[in-house]
């Protein structure tokens, strides 16, 4: 050991100490930027809308005449169009995001577990104009020939089987738009399932497994209490999505404003409404009414992903 | 250290008369992958009785535990070459159910592990997989599993409540609870009292001695004070081998190996 060295150290501030101040603002203004830009677009879309709601008042929510002809603009038609495809489309694709989770989590060797993941990516990463056009050509056509027709012909006059399939079969209507919906969601809801299964810990898995379980025991009875209410969240998110998803849909809901009365009949979302009539809206009650749409849609996901967020960690483990 | 070949490794062991034998682990190797964690061990678990597992950290104790139950086979890629006898069927044969196979010998673990439903669900949980209880045969096989675990004082009064509010030292004798309600032959214990303090930790000593008359428990503890308070035998392990097993008595106080005499003494590990 030799001695320490008593040479007292002599020290300078370090270089950038005086840049901290500026690098602080700098950090402050991009951060306060985002919140104006979000102040900014909530106001405008809250005034460019005012004329609508001020003329129609509730009758904007409840009324389902879309005429632009005759001025009148009720919003009823979109706006369920709107919740029926989104709901619909995390109905098809829970159970699938679920069972590629599970799949991932616990039964996948690790040999696919890569390419797997990696598809998972890809599906997300598929931009959503590349799904609309694949839904109107290859999608619509097939479902009409071999699922719609078949299901048409074979309903009962008078069931409600009949009345859930009138339409015109040309596989533009609420149900294709909601399984593409469906396929454009998938990959997010696996994802996050995915990472909340991972986040079970290894040791109360295998004390489940220890105790005789079988997987399907592990997974209903401690995998998923134990996630519960971050799974809800995983399942907002991607309700969230689809709840805004406008190109995909847009090619492929028939762009109706009626109410949607079969799982065959063309329908529309207030994103395919707006994107389909904002260019052509000459009149100001139009346009208003679409602005207001636009608030009532940006109403609705951000009340949708402000549950799934406080969901998401909702699940406090010690 | 990795110059030395197996021939440098004396090795003692106890025969056991076979018919106090519970379970006989053979010739057992293990991998993970390609690394070798066990190398050829042969231990016998005495029926009825406490058989400790000691030796530092790596040396593959809690790996020979985990394959007394298949636990292992969890995951892909980790492999048990060798012969483990449950009452003289080898449980590594791919013929055996593991669910069954670990309904007969349970296992607890290093830190508590409460499923996240209530006490009482916790504890009839296993039990629910196996047999059809009533509803008051249950009652009685929860209290009976929560007496054992010296647990029952304590929760009698909040039996709905979740397992998760229980304190850490609760929450492992629930865990026994759980462990012993499903009454296996075989209880593994791994670590069980590493993330306790000493008065959970001694009340859950006076847990595994008193149920040691009735199940055969194997423990792997880092406490060699523990060892020898709760346990009938001891193995030591090092590197994948079992050194020395025997009676814990004669063990501790005239090891045979140096290197048990070094690990007990306090000289490395």
């Amino acid at each position: 050991m030799t001695t320490l060295s008593t040479d007292v150290v002599v020290r300078r501030p370090p270089k950038g100490a005086a840049l901290d101040p500026f690098f602080k603002i700098l950090c402050f203004t991009a951060a306060t930027t985002l919140l104006a830009a979000l102040t900014g677009i909530v106001v405008t879309l809250a005034v460019g809308g005012w004329p609508a709601f001020h003329k129609f008042g509730l009758n904007f929510f409840t009324n389902t005449n879309w005429n632009p002809v005759t001025e009148e603009f009720g919003a009823a038609g979109p706006i369920v169009g709107t919740l029926v495809t989104a709901i619909m489309a995390l109905i098809f694709a829970l159970p699938l995001a679920f069972g590629v989770a599970v799949f991932l989590v616990e039964f996948c060797p690790p040999i696919l577990r890569r390419p797997i993941g990696i598809a998972v990516e890809l599906l997300a990463g598929i931009p959503s104009i590349v799904y609309g056009m694949w839904g109107l050509f290859v999608f619509a056509p097939f479902f009409a020939q071999y699922i719609e027709l078949p299901l048409m012909a074979a309903a009962p006059p008078g069931s409600i089987w009949e009345t859930l399939t009138t339409g015109v079969p040309n596989g533009d209507n609420i149900l294709t738009a909601s399984i593409i919906l469906a396929i454009m969601i998938l990959p997010y809801m696996a994802a996050v399932l995915r990472e909340l299964f991972l986040t079970v810990p290894v040791q109360l898995r295998e004390s489940g497994y220890g105790m005789g379980s079988t997987t399907l025991e592990v997974i209903t009875s401690i995998t998923l209490p134990y996630v519960r209410r971050s799974a809800v969240g995983a399942v907002m998110l991607g309700l969230g999505r689809a709840l805004g998803e406008t190109m995909a849909v847009t090619f492929i809901i028939g762009n109706s404003h009626d109410l949607p009365k079969s799982l065959f009949g063309a329908g529309s979302t207030i994103a395919s409404t707006i994107a389909n009539e904002f260019n052509e809206a000459t009149g100001e009650m139009h346009t208003a009414s679409l602005i207001a749409l636009g608030l009532v849609l940006f109403m609705i996901t951000f009340a949708v992903l402000a549950l799934a967020r406080a969901l998401l960690g909702a699940d406090k483990h010690s | 250290m990795n110059a030395m070949t197996a021939e440098t490794y004396e090795q003692f062991a106890v025969e056991l008369p076979g018919d106090q034998i519970k379970m006989h682990v053979k010739n057992l190797e293990f991998f993970y992958g390609k690394h070798k964690a066990l190398h050829g061990v042969t231990l016998p678990i005495l029926n009825k009785g406490v058989t400790a597992l000691i030796g530092p950290s790596g040396c593959g104790k809690s790996t020979l535990l985990r394959v007394m139950n298949r636990i292992y086979g969890l995951y892909p890629g980790q492999k048990a070459v060798g012969e483990v006898l449950l009452d003289g069927e080898n449980i590594l044969d791919h013929k055996v159910d593991v669910a069954t196979l670990r309904s007969r010998v349970g296992m607890v673990f290093q830190k508590p592990t409460p499923f996240p439903m209530s006490i009482y669900d916790n504890v009839a949980f296993g039990v629910r997989l196996y047999e059809g209880l009533s509803k008051s045969e249950m009652d009685v096989r929860v209290e009976e599993s929560l007496r054992k675990a010296a647990l029952w004082d304590e929760v009698k009064d909040k039996l709905k409540q979740s397992g998760l509010g229980l304190s850490g030292g609760q929450q492992q004798r629930l865990c026994v609870a759980r462990g012993i309600a499903v009454r296996p032959e075989v209880l593994l214990l791994d670590e069980p009292a590493s993330a306790l303090d000493p008065l959970s930790t001694a009340k859950l000593e006076e847990t595994i001695v008193e149920l040691k008359k009735e199940y055969t428990i194997v423990i792997v503890t880092h406490n060699l004070q523990q060892a020898t308070r709760v346990s009938d035998n001891t193995g030591f392990m090092f590197l994948g081998r079992l050194i020395e097993f025997g009676p814990t008595v004669d063990l501790f106080t005239a090891p045979r190996a140096k290197r048990t005499a070094d690990y007990i003494g306090g000289r490395f590990g």
